[in-house]
């Protein structure tokens, strides 16, 4: 060990902290032949018994009782302590409540809806069937079956695939009829959709019977695997489709629907 | 149920910003003595550490909901409060130690104070000598000294009220240690050249 390890240990030794023994064995013996080191290690344990002897004279010393008299009057008097606590821990619990109730009462909301709705629904569940084999082979007759699908969609049979419910927005789509090749009317007219394409090898003679069509949620990916462009940012979204179902349930075909974009 | 003199500080400090009196009463009687004598050995005003104390319990009345266990104890929160209000009180109030030395090396030149060497043998001289020197040293190295030497805390336990590492505490200590002795060093020569006059008079007694 050299002065200047010893320099960095003097504070240490002097004030008596544990260290490594091998360290202090050395230490002691550069102590013992440095003499320079010898004496600021006495220098540094004359501080430390200075610095005790200080703490040991001012350990009884302590604030006067003025102190705590003034500290106690400003206690009792109001609204110096605040007790946030308590009301943190409660806050949770209270905001809880408030949310089950709304939850309630929103759910009342929509019961009350649907019930008051539920005349009109069943009349368009009873619309007719689509004649799927006619909007699959002409576009005028696409755009007629387009309109009367649209009543199929809104069938509650199909709720659980997402269909449009709105049964409102029926009379608006008896204008809608002539439209753009490859942009046929949907039955809101804020939505375009393309040509129905077949899925796997068309029989006709399963839809003679008629069909169904139903509104589903398809990934954007499966635009691609009919030849769509797809734009690969929105490669994750979802996009809506019409899925015709003949009469066996099995899907025949299928058209991708968009919102129409206002101007 | 425990009796409250058995209750932790934290257990204290929640009963009291509940409003209980006693648990106040409790807290600043285990406490204040500390925090008071570090306000003084900080100043090395009566009047400064009295304030002081009052602040800080004060401060502990209206936020002490800040207090987070998780971060260290009650003493070592109340210890950061006094501190900052210290500080202000310097930077503040532009209070003066009685001694205004810079941190360099050099030797405190008023400490002598020209005693007679019998005199600067006595212990209260030499505590006097110690707490001046401590007064004037720059603020960052005393407050290291104050909570490691005189309040005999770890170095964990400072560095938890400085907010600083632990070896930025061992090396501020270090440093204030031998600035100390610098200031000492004509009393503590003088003292044992005084004790070496003694001892050579014996032998030649």
């Amino acid at each position: 060990m050299n002065c200047q390890k010893f320099e960095s240990l003097a504070t240490e030794l002097a004030r008596g902290e544990m260290m490594d023994v091998d360290v202090l064995a050395d230490a002691r013996v550069h102590q013992a032949a440095c003499s320079t080191c010898s004496s600021r290690l006495r220098d540094e344990e004359v501080l430390t018994r200075g610095l005790h002897s200080l703490a040991i004279e001012m350990n009884s010393l302590q604030a006067s009782p003025s102190v705590e008299e003034r500290l106690l009057a400003s206690f009792r008097q109001p609204g110096v302590v605040v007790p946030l606590a308590p009301v943190r821990n409660y806050r949770p619990y209270w905001l809880t409540a408030v949310a089950a109730i709304l939850l309630i009462v929103f759910g009342l909301v929509a019961v009350v809806w649907r019930g008051s709705n539920k005349p009109k629904n069943d009349l368009v569940g009873r619309q007719p069937a689509v004649e799927a084999p006619k909007q699959i082979k002409t576009d005028n007759d696409e755009k007629n079956v387009a309109t009367s699908q649209d009543n199929a969609v809104n069938s509650p049979k199909q709720s659980k695939l997402k269909p449009n419910r709105n049964p409102r927005e029926l009379p608006a789509k008896a204008a809608r009829v002539n439209k753009p090749e490859n942009a046929v009317a949907n039955h809101a007219s804020n939505e375009v959709a393309t040509d129905f394409l077949p899925l796997g090898y068309l029989n006709p003679a399963s839809l003679q019977d008629g069909g169904q069509i139903v509104r589903v949620e398809v990934p954007r990916t499966t635009m691609a695997s009919f030849g769509f462009p797809v734009n690969m940012d929105r490669y994750n979204e979802r996009v809506k489709a019409d899925v015709l179902l003949g009469i066996d349930g099995v899907p025949h075909a299928i058209r991708f629907v968009q919102e129409k974009r206002s101007q | 149920m425990k009796p409250k003199t058995d209750l932790t500080d934290a257990e204290l400090l929640r009963l009291m910003m509940s409003g209980d009196e006693e648990s106040f009463t409790l807290l600043y009687k285990r406490r204040h003595p500390s925090i008071y004598r570090f306000a003084l050995q900080m100043s090395g005003s009566q009047q400064v550490a009295e304030d002081v104390t009052h602040d800080v319990f004060l401060f502990l009345m209206k936020d002490g909901h800040v207090f987070d266990p998780n971060r260290g104890s009650v003493s070592s929160f109340l210890f950061g409060v006094a501190r900052n209000y210290v500080l202000r009180r310097f930077r503040g109030d532009q209070l003066t130690v009685p001694f205004t030395e810079s941190e360099d090396d050099e030797p405190l030149e008023q400490v002598g104070n020209e005693p007679s060497p019998i005199e600067e043998l006595t212990k209260a001289e030499m505590i006097d000598n110690v707490r001046r020197a401590v007064l004037s040293l720059p603020e960052r190295y005393r407050e290291v000294v104050v909570l490691c030497e005189l309040q005999e805390l770890s170095y964990g336990e400072t560095a938890e009220i400085l907010g600083c590492a632990i070896g930025t505490v061992r090396s501020r200590l270090h440093r204030a240690r031998g600035l100390l002795l610098a200031k000492l060093r004509p009393n503590q020569e003088a003292e044992v050249l005084s004790s070496a006059a003694v001892e050579s008079a014996r032998c030649f007694a």
